[in-house]
């Protein structure tokens, strides 16, 4: 068992990088230049808010994760744009977008809890599904999105970026519902252990199964205000999906479930975009910006460990007679 | 009294073995499913039974192969690999820069990348970090490093490695040799040896590894060792097929490797090597982009297809196993 030995909120290491990152940019460039905060700013709310999804996901433990929201955006951002249009409201659109990543989240809720599928396929599946949509809805599309949400998306008060605002009071809510609300604690209790989740009498499939409905209606809120700051393409979501992933786990969210960090999930976004606008100034390649990402991502894990629950996905519920000796945690016998 | 005995041994001898519908029923629905689609094939477009066809119908499946088998050693233990779909991109960017130029660099480097392989292994134990997240950082890496050798797609890869493609020698088409030898290997490395042991336990029981005297990280490792080497083979065959090297080709097998293993009865729990499994479950997904674009399924459509035959061959592998279990 590693003891605490630094009493560092989870988030730290997420927003300490960030900060090195910013230092640097200032370092590189001379000056102390806030506009690349403010870029960073303008761009991490897309990636906050499907990050959150996928940490509400995380926490639900035990392997569950949430591969379809590269899809759902991508398809949510077309399809936003194409209702709008057609009903002149963008709020519809918006809605439409949210709508169909619920109903791609109940395919997957289906797939993981009636066929009994692993969450990483079900969530693949429904993901490819979704994608053929995308295809077909690309083809020649021609549509823009509304100029007011457009505006929005671009607007900025006093030099920061009015919708990064509203994605922080929605970040509060979510910190806010997991840390004051029962639902909040249930998941938190199926996160760290189900079984007992389940004896003390919370509805275990229930509260998972919500967790990919939300993710799903934020990747599709994500896709259709993204559209709107920028033209849509056909893979428009693709690097989400893995940045979601590791904002996340750099921001302190526990892999294994139980443990959701909101906060750090801003942290881990503003930290991988400022590392891309600093790259771009020493004039880095995208290979360059790659090789150095995942090698912060492993100096992340290997300064700050996985704690007790590493092999989350080997912790599913054994089906093979158990002897005593199984009953041992997996990272326990490790040591 | 010994007569009864004999007749209960006679009994246990007609009978299965114990759990041998369990062990072996996803492997042959798979199996089932892919003679389904190859014949579904040959009776739509019988010219593709003509052998420089049906080598390249092979050929095209290869490096997906690998990815399964190098996806099945690592879900074996226990973990998940994101990131052997740009490693086998960036072994294709090795095979069309480093390997051509200098054969002997080419095969340092290869040796490199599996080093590293392993250290993620050996990071994902002793940090005891997730391997999900450390295989994608490394996805990163190699992704970074193969746009680092071939920006765009390119080069030019061995003579020979592009002559063992074209090559049709007497009786069986190359790719299909170098798919069987491949999996037979991994099936005799997982099951008939103390080292094959050794990972399925990590995956099951760690605490038997470490009863036994071996160390878990050298383990864990070895075993991302072995799917580096595997994940090279892969790249190799995949330069070989499109005769240049291209990073994000390999994109794709991450999330179809998985979907393989699964379908062929690998399970995220570790413990189980269903290396026959692993193949039919490859060459089912190979075979269903083949056998769409004769259709003339259109493109868009291709994805949604492929994932309602995962989805059913799962649902079908499911209904068998709990009327088996009752």
């Amino acid at each position: 068992m590693t003891s605490r030995r630094f009493a560092l909120p989870p988030w730290a290491f997420s927003v300490i990088f960030a900060g090195l990152v910013l230092l640097l940019i200032f370092a590189v460039s001379g000056r102390p230049d806030i506009g690349s905060l403010v870029v960073a700013l303008q761009l991490a709310p897309f990636l906050v808010i499907v990050g959150l999804g996928q940490m509400l996901v995380i926490t639900a433990g035990a392997g569950n994760i949430d591969i379809s929201v590269a899809a759902i955006m991508t398809y949510g951002g077309y399809l936003s744009i194409t209702v709008a249009e057609a009903t002149g409201s963008w709020l519809v659109g918006l809605l439409a977008a949210a709508g169909m990543g619920i109903l791609t989240a109940v395919l997957s809720v289906f797939a993981i809890f009636v066929v009994r599928v692993p969450p990483i396929v079900a969530t693949l599946v429904s993901g490819l599904l979704v994608s053929s949509f995308t295809l077909s809805i690309a083809n020649g599309f021609t549509g823009t999105a509304d100029a007011s949400l457009t505006a929005f998306t671009r607007l900025q008060v006093g030099g920061i970026p009015v919708f990064a605002l509203v994605v922080a009071v929605f970040t509060a809510v979510v910190w806010a519902v997991l840390t004051f609300t029962v639902y909040g604690r249930q998941l938190l209790a199926v996160g760290q252990a189900p079984t007992a989740a389940g004896y003390a009498g919370i509805r275990t499939n229930a509260i998972t199964a919500s967790t990919y409905l939300i993710s799903g209606a934020l990747a599709g809120l994500a896709g259709g205000t993204l559209s709107a700051y920028l033209p849509p393409n056909p893979t428009m979501g693709e690097s989400y999906l893995l940045d979601s992933i590791a904002i996340v786990v750099v921001g302190g969210t526990l892999i294994a479930g139980g443990r959701a960090v909101p906060v750090g999930v801003w942290g881990g976004a503003v930290f991988f975009i400022l590392l891309d606008s600093l790259l771009n100034l020493v004039g880095w390649d995208k290979s360059g910006q790659s090789l150095l990402k995942g090698a912060l991502l492993l100096a992340v894990l290997l300064l700050a460990g996985g704690g007790s629950k590493a092999h989350a996905l080997t912790r599913r519920p054994a089906r093979r007679p158990t002897s005593p000796d199984e009953s041992v945690p997996v990272a326990e016998a490790a040591k | 009294m010994t007569a009864t005995t004999s007749g209960r041994s006679l009994v246990r001898i007609a009978a299965l073995p114990r759990g041998f519908v369990r062990r072996v029923g996803p492997a042959a629905i798979i199996a089932i499913a892919m003679i389904a689609i190859f014949s579904y094939i040959a009776i739509l477009r019988p010219a593709l039974l003509t052998y420089p066809n049906l080598s390249g119908l092979f050929a095209t499946a290869a490096p997906l192969v690998f990815a399964t088998l190098a996806q099945l050693i690592i879900m074996s233990i226990g973990d998940i690999d994101l990131g052997i779909g740009f490693f086998i991109g960036l072994v294709s960017a090795v095979s069309a820069t480093l390997l051509s130029t200098d054969t002997l660099l080419g095969i340092v480097a290869l040796a490199v990348l599996v080093l590293g392989y392993a250290g993620v292994g050996y990071l994902v134990q002793v940090r005891s970090v997730p391997s999900l997240v450390a295989t994608l950082g490394a996805s990163f890496i190699w992704l970074g490093l193969g746009l680092l050798l071939l920006p765009i797609p390119g080069g030019a890869v061995l003579e020979w490695l592009r002559s063992l493609e074209t090559w049709l020698p007497p009786i069986v088409p190359v790719p299909v040799v170098i798919i069987v030898v491949a999996v037979a290997l991994v099936w005799l490395i997982t099951q008939r040896t103390t080292f094959g042991v050794r990972i399925r336990a990590l995956g099951s029981n760690p605490m038997v590894v470490t009863r036994a005297g071996y160390s878990l990280a050298t383990t864990r490792a070895l075993a991302y060792g072995l799917a580096g080497v595997l994940g090279v083979c892969g790249g190799l065959v995949m330069s070989a097929k499109i005769g240049s090297g291209n990073v994000a080709a390999g994109d794709g097998y991450t999330l179809l490797s998985i979907a393989a293993v699964i379908l062929g009865g690998g399970t995220f729990s570790g413990g189980r090597a269903p290396v026959w499994g692993a193949l039919f479950g490859a060459l089912t997904l190979s075979f269903v982009v083949t056998l769409l674009t004769i259709l003339r399924v259109p493109g868009e459509i291709q994805s949604a297809v492929q994932a309602a035959i995962i989805f059913a061959a799962l649902a079908g592998r499911i209904v068998i196993e709990r009327v088996a279990k009752s």
